[in-house]
Protein backbone atom coordinates (compact mmCIF):
# COMPACT_ATOMS: atom_id res chain seq x y z
CA UNK A 1 0.00 0.00 0.00
CA UNK A 2 2.82 2.11 1.16
CA UNK A 3 4.48 1.78 -2.47
CA UNK A 4 2.14 2.14 -4.15
CA UNK A 5 1.34 5.30 -2.56
CA UNK A 6 4.93 6.25 -3.46
CA UNK A 7 4.88 5.54 -6.65
CA UNK A 8 1.17 7.70 -7.27
CA UNK A 9 2.80 10.86 -5.56
CA UNK A 10 5.87 10.25 -7.45
CA UNK A 11 4.16 9.92 -10.53
CA UNK A 12 3.11 13.37 -11.62
CA UNK A 13 1.95 12.61 -15.04
CA UNK A 14 -2.06 13.79 -13.67
CA UNK A 15 -0.09 17.44 -12.60
CA UNK A 16 1.27 17.00 -16.08
CA UNK A 17 -1.59 16.58 -18.14
CA UNK A 18 -2.98 19.70 -16.36
CA UNK A 19 0.04 21.58 -17.09
CA UNK A 20 -1.97 24.64 -19.03
CA UNK A 21 -4.09 25.35 -16.56
CA UNK A 22 -1.41 25.05 -13.23
CA UNK A 23 0.89 27.00 -15.45
CA UNK A 24 -2.11 30.18 -15.87
CA UNK A 25 -2.88 29.70 -12.04
CA UNK A 26 1.01 30.41 -11.16
CA UNK A 27 0.36 33.36 -13.42
CA UNK A 28 -1.61 34.84 -11.25
CA UNK A 29 0.63 34.27 -8.25
CA UNK A 30 3.06 36.15 -10.28
CA UNK A 31 0.32 39.12 -11.26
CA UNK A 32 -1.18 38.77 -7.25
CA UNK A 33 2.57 39.38 -6.54
CA UNK A 34 4.24 42.02 -8.82
CA UNK A 35 0.80 44.24 -8.29
CA UNK A 36 1.09 43.97 -4.36
CA UNK A 37 5.09 44.24 -4.27
CA UNK A 38 4.57 47.72 -6.33
CA UNK A 39 2.05 48.49 -3.49
CA UNK A 40 4.10 47.52 -0.24
CA UNK A 41 7.08 49.06 -1.36
CA UNK A 42 4.89 52.46 -2.53
CA UNK A 43 3.36 52.95 1.07
CA UNK A 44 6.31 51.30 3.12
CA UNK A 45 8.54 54.60 1.50
CA UNK A 46 5.74 56.72 3.11
CA UNK A 47 4.94 55.12 5.99
CA UNK A 48 9.10 55.32 6.78
CA UNK A 49 9.15 58.91 6.13
CA UNK A 50 6.17 59.69 8.30
CA UNK A 51 7.80 57.38 11.05
CA UNK A 52 10.97 59.94 10.88
CA UNK A 53 9.16 62.90 10.51
CA UNK A 54 9.87 66.10 13.04
CA UNK A 55 6.30 66.57 13.37
CA UNK A 56 4.86 64.21 16.26
CA UNK A 57 1.37 63.42 14.59
CA UNK A 58 3.04 61.90 11.36
CA UNK A 59 5.36 59.99 13.67
CA UNK A 60 2.54 58.40 15.86
CA UNK A 61 0.53 57.73 12.59
CA UNK A 62 3.54 55.81 10.94
CA UNK A 63 3.99 53.92 13.70
CA UNK A 64 0.53 52.98 14.14
CA UNK A 65 0.64 51.65 10.82
CA UNK A 66 4.41 49.80 10.97
CA UNK A 67 3.04 48.33 14.34
CA UNK A 68 -0.38 47.71 13.44
CA UNK A 69 0.55 45.92 9.59
CA UNK A 70 3.67 44.00 10.34
CA UNK A 71 1.92 42.08 13.44
CA UNK A 72 -0.92 40.96 11.64
CA UNK A 73 -1.62 37.72 10.30
CA UNK A 74 -1.56 37.74 6.32
CA UNK A 75 -4.77 35.44 5.89
CA UNK A 76 -6.90 37.43 8.93
CA UNK A 77 -5.69 40.53 6.68
CA UNK A 78 -6.99 39.07 3.81
CA UNK A 79 -10.14 38.08 5.10
CA UNK A 80 -10.81 41.57 6.60
CA UNK A 81 -9.91 43.56 3.97
CA UNK A 82 -12.09 41.19 1.52
CA UNK A 83 -15.00 41.51 3.96
CA UNK A 84 -15.13 44.40 6.11
CA UNK A 85 -13.43 46.77 4.08
CA UNK A 86 -15.82 47.09 1.45
CA UNK A 87 -18.43 47.45 3.81
CA UNK A 88 -16.70 49.88 5.58
CA UNK A 89 -15.97 52.16 2.57
CA UNK A 90 -19.67 51.68 1.87
CA UNK A 91 -20.94 52.98 4.74
CA UNK A 92 -19.25 55.83 4.86
CA UNK A 93 -19.26 56.64 0.86
CA UNK A 94 -23.35 55.91 0.68
CA UNK A 95 -23.27 53.39 -1.46
CA UNK A 96 -22.86 49.46 -2.05
CA UNK A 97 -18.84 48.63 -2.48
CA UNK A 98 -17.59 45.28 -2.98
CA UNK A 99 -14.13 43.80 -3.92
CA UNK A 100 -12.92 41.92 -6.66
CA UNK A 101 -11.16 39.20 -4.91
CA UNK A 102 -7.95 40.31 -6.99
CA UNK A 103 -8.12 43.90 -5.68
CA UNK A 104 -8.49 42.58 -2.01
CA UNK A 105 -5.59 39.86 -2.42
CA UNK A 106 -3.23 43.18 -3.66
CA UNK A 107 -4.38 45.61 -0.99
CA UNK A 108 -4.17 43.20 1.57
CA UNK A 109 -0.96 41.93 1.07
CA UNK A 110 0.46 45.20 0.24
CA UNK A 111 -0.77 46.60 3.75
CA UNK A 112 1.00 43.75 5.59
CA UNK A 113 4.60 43.76 3.45
CA UNK A 114 4.25 48.02 3.96
CA UNK A 115 4.61 47.33 7.39
CA UNK A 116 8.08 45.13 6.75
CA UNK A 117 9.01 47.47 4.28
CA UNK A 118 8.52 50.34 5.85
CA UNK A 119 11.14 49.31 8.73
CA UNK A 120 13.83 48.43 6.37
CA UNK A 121 13.86 51.91 4.86
CA UNK A 122 13.38 53.37 8.03
CA UNK A 123 16.69 52.18 9.09
CA UNK A 124 18.47 52.13 5.66
CA UNK A 125 17.13 55.83 5.97
CA UNK A 126 18.68 56.46 9.92
CA UNK A 127 21.71 54.82 8.69
CA UNK A 128 22.67 58.32 6.38
CA UNK A 129 24.50 60.20 8.51
CA UNK A 130 23.33 63.69 9.54
CA UNK A 131 26.37 65.09 7.77
CA UNK A 132 25.14 64.13 3.97
CA UNK A 133 22.20 66.20 5.17
CA UNK A 134 23.72 69.46 6.12
CA UNK A 135 26.35 69.47 3.68
CA UNK A 136 23.26 69.42 0.88
CA UNK A 137 21.28 72.30 2.92
CA UNK A 138 25.15 74.07 3.10
CA UNK A 139 24.92 73.77 -1.09
CA UNK A 140 21.20 75.59 -1.22
CA UNK A 141 19.22 71.88 -1.30
CA UNK A 142 15.80 71.63 -0.90
CA UNK A 143 14.61 68.81 1.70
CA UNK A 144 12.82 67.35 -1.20
CA UNK A 145 15.85 67.34 -3.60
CA UNK A 146 17.98 66.04 -0.64
CA UNK A 147 15.52 62.89 -0.49
CA UNK A 148 15.77 61.94 -3.78
CA UNK A 149 19.48 62.91 -4.45
CA UNK A 150 21.37 61.96 -1.40
CA UNK A 151 19.47 60.28 0.65
CA UNK A 152 17.23 57.62 -1.71
CA UNK A 153 20.23 56.24 -3.71
CA UNK A 154 21.93 55.13 -0.69
CA UNK A 155 18.92 53.98 1.51
CA UNK A 156 18.33 51.52 -1.69
CA UNK A 157 21.46 50.26 -2.15
CA UNK A 158 21.76 49.51 1.84
CA UNK A 159 18.41 47.81 1.95
CA UNK A 160 18.46 45.79 -1.71
CA UNK A 161 19.36 42.35 0.50
CA UNK A 162 16.57 42.88 2.89
CA UNK A 163 14.32 44.21 0.12
CA UNK A 164 14.71 41.20 -1.96
CA UNK A 165 14.46 38.60 0.85
CA UNK A 166 10.95 40.49 1.44
CA UNK A 167 9.61 40.04 -1.97
CA UNK A 168 10.47 36.25 -1.73
CA UNK A 169 8.43 36.03 1.01
CA UNK A 170 5.86 38.22 -0.48
CA UNK A 171 5.83 35.66 -3.83
CA UNK A 172 5.49 33.06 -0.85
CA UNK A 173 2.15 34.37 0.66
CA UNK A 174 0.75 34.54 -2.42
CA UNK A 175 -0.34 31.20 -2.52
CA UNK A 176 -3.02 32.23 -0.04
CA UNK A 177 -5.31 34.20 -2.38
CA UNK A 178 -6.89 31.29 -3.65
CA UNK A 179 -8.41 31.05 -0.33
CA UNK A 180 -10.57 34.15 -0.91
CA UNK A 181 -11.09 32.53 -4.97
CA UNK A 182 -8.39 34.33 -7.09
CA UNK A 183 -7.71 31.64 -9.43
CA UNK A 184 -3.90 30.97 -8.37
CA UNK A 185 -2.04 27.70 -8.51
CA UNK A 186 -3.82 26.59 -5.29
CA UNK A 187 -7.24 27.11 -6.19
CA UNK A 188 -5.92 25.22 -9.40
CA UNK A 189 -4.98 22.69 -7.68
CA UNK A 190 -8.37 22.66 -5.28
CA UNK A 191 -10.63 22.38 -8.18
CA UNK A 192 -8.78 19.86 -10.22
CA UNK A 193 -9.03 17.48 -6.69
CA UNK A 194 -12.51 17.89 -6.61
CA UNK A 195 -12.79 16.27 -9.71
CA UNK A 196 -10.27 14.10 -10.07
CA UNK A 197 -10.11 12.79 -6.67
CA UNK A 198 -6.45 12.54 -6.33
CA UNK A 199 -4.84 15.04 -3.93
CA UNK A 200 -1.46 13.18 -4.07
CA UNK A 201 0.14 13.75 -7.26
CA UNK A 202 -1.44 17.20 -7.46
CA UNK A 203 -0.44 18.69 -3.94
CA UNK A 204 2.97 16.83 -4.65
CA UNK A 205 3.28 18.51 -7.96
CA UNK A 206 2.19 21.93 -6.82
CA UNK A 207 4.75 21.94 -3.42
CA UNK A 208 7.22 21.11 -6.04
CA UNK A 209 6.71 23.66 -8.64
CA UNK A 210 6.49 26.41 -6.08
CA UNK A 211 9.59 25.35 -4.39
CA UNK A 212 11.05 25.21 -7.73
CA UNK A 213 9.88 28.64 -8.04
CA UNK A 214 11.02 30.46 -4.38
CA UNK A 215 14.49 28.11 -4.47
CA UNK A 216 15.35 29.98 -7.54
CA UNK A 217 14.59 33.19 -7.03
CA UNK A 218 16.16 33.07 -3.21
CA UNK A 219 19.29 31.36 -4.64
CA UNK A 220 19.53 34.61 -6.82
CA UNK A 221 18.39 36.94 -4.06
CA UNK A 222 21.37 35.27 -1.53
CA UNK A 223 23.87 35.69 -4.79
CA UNK A 224 22.86 39.45 -5.61
CA UNK A 225 23.38 40.27 -2.13
CA UNK A 226 26.86 38.89 -1.59
CA UNK A 227 28.03 40.96 -4.59
CA UNK A 228 26.41 44.08 -3.29
CA UNK A 229 27.46 43.44 0.01
CA UNK A 230 31.05 43.25 -1.34
CA UNK A 231 30.43 46.36 -3.48
CA UNK A 232 29.37 48.65 -0.93
CA UNK A 233 31.48 47.29 1.94
CA UNK A 234 34.66 47.68 -0.74
CA UNK B 1 -21.58 49.84 20.59
CA UNK B 2 -24.69 47.43 20.69
CA UNK B 3 -23.18 45.35 17.70
CA UNK B 4 -20.20 44.99 19.64
CA UNK B 5 -21.89 43.52 23.01
CA UNK B 6 -23.89 41.38 21.00
CA UNK B 7 -21.28 39.84 18.68
CA UNK B 8 -18.51 40.29 20.34
CA UNK B 9 -18.34 40.63 24.01
CA UNK B 10 -21.66 37.97 24.35
CA UNK B 11 -19.27 35.18 22.13
CA UNK B 12 -16.32 36.10 24.58
CA UNK B 13 -16.08 32.22 25.46
CA UNK B 14 -16.03 30.74 21.67
CA UNK B 15 -13.47 33.61 20.83
CA UNK B 16 -11.23 31.97 23.87
CA UNK B 17 -11.91 28.53 23.23
CA UNK B 18 -10.52 29.02 19.25
CA UNK B 19 -7.51 31.01 20.87
CA UNK B 20 -6.56 28.47 23.46
CA UNK B 21 -6.65 26.04 20.43
CA UNK B 22 -4.36 28.82 18.50
CA UNK B 23 -2.20 28.64 21.61
CA UNK B 24 -1.93 24.51 21.63
CA UNK B 25 -1.48 24.56 17.98
CA UNK B 26 0.88 26.90 18.48
CA UNK B 27 2.77 25.76 21.65
CA UNK B 28 2.96 22.16 19.89
CA UNK B 29 4.09 23.27 16.65
CA UNK B 30 7.48 25.97 18.51
CA UNK B 31 8.18 22.93 20.52
CA UNK B 32 8.67 20.48 17.76
CA UNK B 33 10.18 22.61 15.73
CA UNK B 34 13.10 23.60 17.77
CA UNK B 35 13.50 19.64 18.19
CA UNK B 36 13.76 19.47 14.91
CA UNK B 37 15.64 22.59 13.78
CA UNK B 38 18.29 21.18 16.10
CA UNK B 39 18.64 17.92 15.13
CA UNK B 40 18.47 19.24 11.36
CA UNK B 41 21.60 21.09 11.92
CA UNK B 42 23.76 19.11 13.82
CA UNK B 43 22.94 16.39 11.61
CA UNK B 44 23.93 18.69 8.66
CA UNK B 45 27.30 19.52 10.55
CA UNK B 46 27.93 16.54 12.10
CA UNK B 47 26.72 13.22 10.52
CA UNK B 48 28.30 13.36 6.79
CA UNK B 49 26.94 10.51 5.21
CA UNK B 50 23.15 12.32 6.26
CA UNK B 51 24.13 15.71 5.24
CA UNK B 52 22.38 15.69 1.53
CA UNK B 53 19.65 14.90 2.62
CA UNK B 54 19.25 17.56 5.28
CA UNK B 55 20.38 20.29 4.00
CA UNK B 56 17.40 18.88 1.26
CA UNK B 57 14.83 19.05 3.75
CA UNK B 58 15.73 22.21 5.19
CA UNK B 59 15.52 24.09 1.75
CA UNK B 60 12.61 22.33 0.83
CA UNK B 61 10.94 23.37 4.29
CA UNK B 62 12.07 27.01 3.95
CA UNK B 63 11.44 27.52 0.35
CA UNK B 64 8.05 26.01 0.01
CA UNK B 65 5.03 28.47 1.35
CA UNK B 66 3.56 27.31 4.29
CA UNK B 67 0.20 27.01 2.49
CA UNK B 68 1.22 24.68 0.57
CA UNK B 69 3.23 22.58 3.00
CA UNK B 70 0.05 22.72 5.33
CA UNK B 71 -2.27 21.16 2.34
CA UNK B 72 1.03 18.66 1.55
CA UNK B 73 0.97 17.37 5.22
CA UNK B 74 -2.83 17.20 5.47
CA UNK B 75 -3.87 15.50 1.57
CA UNK B 76 -0.23 13.48 0.96
CA UNK B 77 1.20 12.61 4.30
CA UNK B 78 -1.97 10.18 5.34
CA UNK B 79 -2.33 8.82 2.17
CA UNK B 80 2.39 8.36 2.06
CA UNK B 81 2.96 7.55 5.65
CA UNK B 82 -0.55 6.46 7.00
CA UNK B 83 -0.40 9.75 9.90
CA UNK B 84 -1.07 12.48 10.85
CA UNK B 85 -4.35 10.89 11.57
CA UNK B 86 -6.55 14.03 12.57
CA UNK B 87 -6.77 17.50 11.08
CA UNK B 88 -5.06 19.55 14.48
CA UNK B 89 -2.36 16.94 14.29
CA UNK B 90 -1.89 17.81 10.34
CA UNK B 91 -2.08 20.99 11.73
CA UNK B 92 0.67 21.12 14.02
CA UNK B 93 3.07 19.47 12.23
CA UNK B 94 2.70 21.45 8.68
CA UNK B 95 3.66 24.99 11.26
CA UNK B 96 6.61 22.52 12.72
CA UNK B 97 8.02 21.57 9.19
CA UNK B 98 8.26 25.29 8.37
CA UNK B 99 9.54 26.93 11.60
CA UNK B 100 12.32 23.86 11.90
CA UNK B 101 13.77 24.94 8.67
CA UNK B 102 13.97 27.98 9.37
CA UNK B 103 15.40 27.39 13.12
CA UNK B 104 18.04 25.07 11.68
CA UNK B 105 19.77 27.86 10.19
CA UNK B 106 19.15 30.25 13.37
CA UNK B 107 21.15 27.79 15.03
CA UNK B 108 23.80 26.94 12.53
CA UNK B 109 25.17 30.60 13.05
CA UNK B 110 25.11 30.38 16.90
CA UNK B 111 27.23 27.45 16.51
CA UNK B 112 29.24 29.18 13.87
CA UNK B 113 29.64 31.80 16.26
CA UNK B 114 31.36 30.19 19.20
CA UNK B 115 35.31 30.78 18.87
CA UNK B 116 36.68 27.37 17.48
CA UNK B 117 39.10 28.48 20.95
CA UNK B 118 36.35 27.04 23.42
CA UNK B 119 36.15 24.03 21.93
CA UNK B 120 40.05 23.44 21.71
CA UNK B 121 40.68 24.24 25.55
CA UNK B 122 37.18 21.55 26.51
CA UNK B 123 38.96 19.28 24.48
CA UNK B 124 42.07 20.03 26.00
CA UNK B 125 40.75 19.11 29.69
CA UNK B 126 40.19 15.98 28.18
CA UNK B 127 35.43 16.96 27.30
CA UNK B 128 34.16 14.43 24.57
CA UNK B 129 32.48 16.17 21.39
CA UNK B 130 29.13 15.36 22.83
CA UNK B 131 30.16 16.98 26.25
CA UNK B 132 31.56 19.87 24.44
CA UNK B 133 28.74 20.35 22.51
CA UNK B 134 26.39 19.81 25.65
CA UNK B 135 28.13 21.91 27.98
CA UNK B 136 30.05 24.73 26.54
CA UNK B 137 28.49 25.64 22.89
CA UNK B 138 25.15 24.60 23.02
CA UNK B 139 24.79 27.24 26.38
CA UNK B 140 26.21 29.74 24.30
CA UNK B 141 23.95 28.95 21.42
CA UNK B 142 20.85 28.96 23.18
CA UNK B 143 21.19 33.00 24.38
CA UNK B 144 22.72 34.30 20.99
CA UNK B 145 19.78 32.61 19.34
CA UNK B 146 17.08 33.13 21.47
CA UNK B 147 15.09 36.41 20.30
CA UNK B 148 15.27 34.95 16.84
CA UNK B 149 13.60 31.81 18.64
CA UNK B 150 11.23 33.98 20.02
CA UNK B 151 10.62 35.97 16.64
CA UNK B 152 10.08 32.78 15.03
CA UNK B 153 7.38 31.75 17.87
CA UNK B 154 5.30 35.58 16.31
CA UNK B 155 5.98 33.53 12.25
CA UNK B 156 4.14 30.54 14.01
CA UNK B 157 1.55 32.70 15.42
CA UNK B 158 0.84 34.29 12.42
CA UNK B 159 0.74 30.98 9.94
CA UNK B 160 -1.33 29.21 12.59
CA UNK B 161 -4.73 31.12 11.11
CA UNK B 162 -4.00 29.44 8.03
CA UNK B 163 -4.76 25.78 10.71
CA UNK B 164 -8.53 26.98 10.42
CA UNK B 165 -8.76 26.12 6.16
CA UNK B 166 -8.41 22.13 6.95
CA UNK B 167 -10.77 22.46 9.76
CA UNK B 168 -8.76 23.07 13.17
CA UNK B 169 -11.08 24.80 15.41
CA UNK B 170 -9.04 27.98 16.18
CA UNK B 171 -9.41 31.45 16.70
CA UNK B 172 -9.36 32.30 13.01
CA UNK B 173 -12.03 29.24 12.52
CA UNK B 174 -14.43 30.10 15.40
CA UNK B 175 -14.71 33.90 14.20
CA UNK B 176 -15.12 32.67 10.26
CA UNK B 177 -18.12 30.40 11.89
CA UNK B 178 -19.85 33.46 13.95
CA UNK B 179 -19.67 35.42 10.62
CA UNK B 180 -21.48 32.98 8.96
CA UNK B 181 -23.82 32.74 11.71
CA UNK B 182 -24.73 36.25 11.89
CA UNK B 183 -23.73 37.49 8.12
CA UNK B 184 -22.22 40.31 10.16
CA UNK B 185 -18.46 40.52 9.38
CA UNK B 186 -17.50 44.19 10.67
CA UNK B 187 -17.28 43.68 14.02
CA UNK B 188 -16.19 39.94 14.56
CA UNK B 189 -13.34 40.00 11.62
CA UNK B 190 -11.79 44.01 13.23
CA UNK B 191 -11.93 42.35 16.80
CA UNK B 192 -10.34 38.95 15.69
CA UNK B 193 -7.67 40.76 13.90
CA UNK B 194 -6.82 43.27 17.23
CA UNK B 195 -6.63 39.95 18.91
CA UNK B 196 -4.06 38.44 16.70
CA UNK B 197 -2.30 41.67 16.49
CA UNK B 198 -2.25 42.43 19.79
CA UNK B 199 -0.89 38.92 20.91
CA UNK B 200 2.39 38.51 18.13
CA UNK B 201 2.69 42.47 19.13
CA UNK B 202 2.74 41.56 22.78
CA UNK B 203 5.32 38.33 21.75
CA UNK B 204 7.51 40.64 19.35
CA UNK B 205 8.02 43.30 22.73
CA UNK B 206 9.03 40.56 24.87
CA UNK B 207 11.00 39.68 22.19
CA UNK B 208 12.53 42.93 22.36
CA UNK B 209 13.04 43.04 25.66
CA UNK B 210 15.01 39.52 26.20
CA UNK B 211 17.45 40.56 23.28
CA UNK B 212 17.90 44.02 25.22
CA UNK B 213 18.40 42.26 28.66
CA UNK B 214 20.94 39.66 26.70
CA UNK B 215 23.22 42.77 25.41
CA UNK B 216 23.46 44.07 28.28
CA UNK B 217 23.98 41.19 30.56
CA UNK B 218 26.13 39.12 28.41
CA UNK B 219 27.09 41.84 26.02
CA UNK B 220 25.47 39.50 22.88
CA UNK B 221 22.37 39.32 20.99
CA UNK B 222 21.25 41.08 17.40
CA UNK B 223 21.86 45.02 16.45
Amino acid sequence: MFSEALRESVDLSLFWDYREVMLSGLAFNFHVFAASATAAIALGLGAALLRVAQALPFRVLGTLHVETFRNAPDYIMLVWVHFVLPLLLGAALGMRIEFHPFASAVIALGLVYSGYYAETFRAGIQSIPRGHLEAGRACGMSERQILWRIVMPQVVRRMLPEGLNQLVSLFKATTIVSLITVPDLMYRVSMVTATEMKPLPLYTGAALLYFAVVFAAASLVRLASERWRRRILA
Amino acid sequence: MGNWERLVWNQREVLLEGFLVTLHVCALAFAAAILGGLALCLVRMHVRPLRPLATLLVEFFRATPIFVQLMWVNYVWPELFGWPNSFFTAGWVALALQSSGYLAETFRAGIEAVPRGQREAGEAVGMGPALVMARIVLPQVALTTAPAIVNQFTVIVKSSTLVSVITVQDLMFQSQKLVNVWYEPIEILTATAAIYIAFVFAVSACGKRLSDALRRRFGIGSG
